[in-house]
């Protein structure tokens, strides 16, 4: 991987041109996303918000090279995101988890195609991971014996075990309880956007206007279908963001209109 | 067949409707539905010949036979499917007509069927194979019998025309033009038509997929039924049905074993007249059971062999196939067409295989492989469809090795199914082999026959015009293979399932 120093690009890690995607449903054209262009900097959270079903995810998808843009381009530190990457990965809203593998297991099949560790290598930086995202204790636990909000955690682990650069979650919290939605945004936002990971960007697609306001700095609204960018709003509220305070609703106020 | 079809819909009904409102009745119609699943059916039908037509010597008697052994492959699926749809009505409709004051039949015809067709036409199609099946199974054996005429049907066409290679050719192909007609015409009219009494919205994706249908259907049978019930957690609907199903198995085998007997009784009054029964000899017992079980021995290898091929190609064809959806899209109809046209009927044209000719051992494997390798691509093709879209994805977003993607993602995750199938295909294969070890149309020397087998024995012992049949032997195999496949399937099966369904289930 090809360090690009940050400060000529203006600190860019991300950068989403002119990216429009049709799908075709018996000849038909259906158009998904319109020309949708985006960036992120080092050491930001971007949050992609939109109604749902205006193609968020598959936005997220293209960034990740999962899924091929019909016409314009994504690059990551200035090089064309052209298929899965290993300095890009991705946490899921579902956890999608192996069931049949331990925590452990799960962590370590993520770094299964990192041909340049030992396996001694491999065993230390997933059991790292699942130190940091506080899973100590839950190596040899299977998917179905942990709670959503420790499945998610093994998500991270599973993600961060890799030394990504760019982190991309699709709506991660919220298939999790409020209360454990609220623990687990907090944890991770300090585990991922902190010198100390390899972690640089982190996009995130969320239909939760208050967690955005509390996580991101930048918030991409997206339109209905076809989507295309309805605003880019920068939220420099203070960190920690208190989220009763009027200024907070402000914020919460302000991506609302441009969502409806 | 249609007869059959009919008489099947009817009788699931009424054990249906009557095992879902009464806990007495289903305390004991569901482990005796089970039983009857699981036991290898082909294996009585010398009995049910021998019966029905000790009474009815003569056409109508032998035709009644077929009838009855279709039947009985057919209805224990529509009846567990009856039996679940009545059990998933709501209780606000049942509420409904208990103020209406409704009586029993027009609470029968305004309620019960009417939420029971969706599911009757659902096991329908997936019972139509399965019949289809045992209809040229059982005419086979019928005409192997010689002395009793039967009329026309595909199995005895198939039969005469073995060696006679144009005739053999069009029966085919107009068999395969039946079965593509029958299951996406009609069987297809009937699941749109159906579809109106639906009570609830179930994703149509789902509904409409055949193989999703398939695997569906292949959960609610018997013996994945039967570990549900007693380990199954989560099933909360099922739960009070757990210590009803305890107690209701003995009754359940006490009429199994009566209706077996009935039909022994019947058939040797009527065959062998009362004054020539006498009890055999303790020696006679003794040697005809060891013979018995050296043939079962023989066969139970040959099933597992034959499995292990099976699985060897059908577990990586179900997942790469499901996989890819442009292949899963044009493959999968044609599998199902293959998958319907019933083993048996090719037997004559495999054994004409000039290599295949003398060697009766791969003649059989490869009809049993025919017969039972669609229950493992299917089901395998299906749990990898069940599994959400992101799983798949995985391997591709970590970029991991090929191997590694299939040991750690495709094979258990497919798992699930591949168990399901194996415990359905293993059952089939206890029924293939009734025909596959032996087959003998002109009554002379056998065309084909494997040296030992359980399905060969009983064959023979049913006996043609010049040898009468041997009620013995026929007995000792039946219920020797019974008490094996049962105790197999219980000491074995069970466990995998257990432990399968529990660690290998994907769920969120």
């Amino acid at each position: 991987m090809s360090e690009v120093p940050s400060q000529i690009h203006g600190g860019k890690i991300i950068s989403v041109d002119n990216i429009s995607l049709v799908y075709y449903k018996e000849k038909e054209p259906l158009p998904v996303l319109a020309d949708v262009s985006l960036t992120a900097g080092k050491d930001q959270l971007v949050a992609i918000t939109g109604p749902s079903g205006c193609g968020k995810s598959t936005l997220l998808r293209i960034m990740a090279g999962l899924t091929k843009a019909t016409s314009g381009t994504v690059k990551v530190l200035d090089s064309e995101v052209t298929g899965p990457r290993a300095d890009i990965t991705m946490v899921f809203q579902n956890f999608v988890l192996l069931p049949w593998r331990t925590s452990l297991e799960n962590v370590l099949f993520g770094l299964s195609s990192r041909t340049d560790l030992t396996e001694g290598q491999k065993l230390d930086k997933a059991k790292k991971a699942l130190e940091e995202t506080g899973l100590m204790g839950f190596e040899n636990v299977y998917p179905g014996e942990l709670s959503g909000g420790m499945k998610q955690r093994v998500g991270v682990a599973r993600a961060l075990a890799t030394d990504p650069e760019v982190m991309l979650m699709d709506e991660p919290f919220s298939s999790l309880d409020d209360l454990t939605a609220e623990r687990l945004r907090r944890e991770i936002h300090e585990l991922l956007i902190n010198p100390s990971t390899s972690v640089k960007t982190v996009i995130m697609v969320s239909h939760n206007v208050e967690e955005i306001i509390e996580l991101a700095d930048k918030a991409i609204v997206l339109s209905q279908r076809p989507a295309h960018v309805a605003g880019e709003v920068k939220i420099d509220l203070p960190r920690p963001r208190n989220k009763k305070s009027e200024e907070f609703f402000k914020w919460v106020d302000k991506v609302y209109s441009l969502l409806s | 067949m249609i007869l059959a079809l009919g008489l099947s819909i009817l009788f699931a009904l009424v054990i249906g409707i009557t095992a879902a409102r009464s806990r007495r009745a289903e305390s004991v119609i569901l482990p005796l539905l089970d039983i009857f699943q699981s036991i290898p059916i082909l294996g009585f039908f010398p009995f049910v010949i021998g019966a029905i037509y000790g009474v009815m010597p003569n056409i109508v008697g032998a035709n009644l036979a077929v009838i009855f052994l279709i039947f009985t492959s057919m209805s224990w699926n529509i009846a567990f499917g009856v039996y679940e749809a009545v059990r998933a009505i709501p209780q606000d409709y049942a509420d409904l007509l208990n103020m209406s004051n409704a009586s029993g039949w027009q609470r029968t015809k305004s309620l019960y069927i009417p939420a029971s067709l969706s599911r009757i036409s659902y096991n329908t199609q997936t019972s139509w194979a399965v019949g289809l099946f045992f209809l040229v199974a059982s005419e086979i054996i019928v005409v192997g019998k010689q002395q009793i005429p039967v009329g026309a049907g595909i199995g005895i066409a198939a039969t005469k025309f073995a060696g006679d290679f144009a005739n053999y050719a069009l029966l085919i192909i107009g068999l395969i033009l039946a079965v593509v007609v029958w299951r996406f015409i009609f069987l297809r009219e009937f699941a749109l038509w159906s579809e109106k009494y639906k009570m609830m919205e179930e994703p149509r994706e789902i509904h409409n997929d055949p193989i999703m249908r398939f695997y569906s259907w292949v959960n609610q049978r018997s013996i994945s039924k039967l570990f549900l019930l007693t380990h199954g957690k989560g099933v909360t609907r099922f739960t009070s049905a757990i210590s009803r199903f305890r107690r209701g198995i003995k009754y359940a085998v006490a009429i199994f074993l009566g209706i077996f007997l009935l039909l022994v009784v019947v058939t040797l009054l009527t065959r062998t007249g009362v004054t020539t029964i006498h009890m055999p000899s303790l020696s006679r017992l003794i040697s005809d059971e060891s013979y018995v079980l050296y043939n079962l021995g023989a066969s139970f290898m040959r099933v597992w062999y034959v499995y292990g091929i099976c699985v060897a190609i059908g577990l990586p064809l179900g997942i790469v196939i499901s996989l890819n959806f442009k292949l899963y899209d044009s493959v999968s109809p044609v599998l199902e067409v293959i998958s319907s046209i019933p083993a048996p009927i090719l037997l004559p044209a495999i054994v004409l295989i000039p290599v295949l000719g003398h060697a009766p051992e791969a003649v059989a494997a490869i009809v049993i492989m025919l017969s039972i390798i669609w229950y493992i691509i299917f089901n395998v093709m299906a749990g990898v469809r069940t599994l959400p879209a992101e799983l798949k994805e995985l391997p591709r977003v970590f970029r991991v090795s090929r191997l590694s993607a299939w040991r750690n993602v495709y094979i258990p995750g497919a798992l699930t199914g591949f168990v399901t199938g194996s415990i359905t295909a293993i059952g089939g294969a206890w029924n293939a082999l009734i025909i596959a070890e032996y087959f003998n149309p002109s009554g002379g020397i056998p065309l084909t026959q494997t040296s030992a087998g359980i399905g060969k024995i009983i064959v023979i012992a049913t006996g043609n015009n010049t040898v009468p049949p041997d009620y013995l032997t026929l007995t000792l195999a039946i219920v020797s293979m019974t008490v094996l496949i049962v105790a197999f399937n219980l000491l074995v099966w069970r466990r995998v399932y257990h432990h399968v369904t529990k660690r290998y289930t994907y769920n969120r």
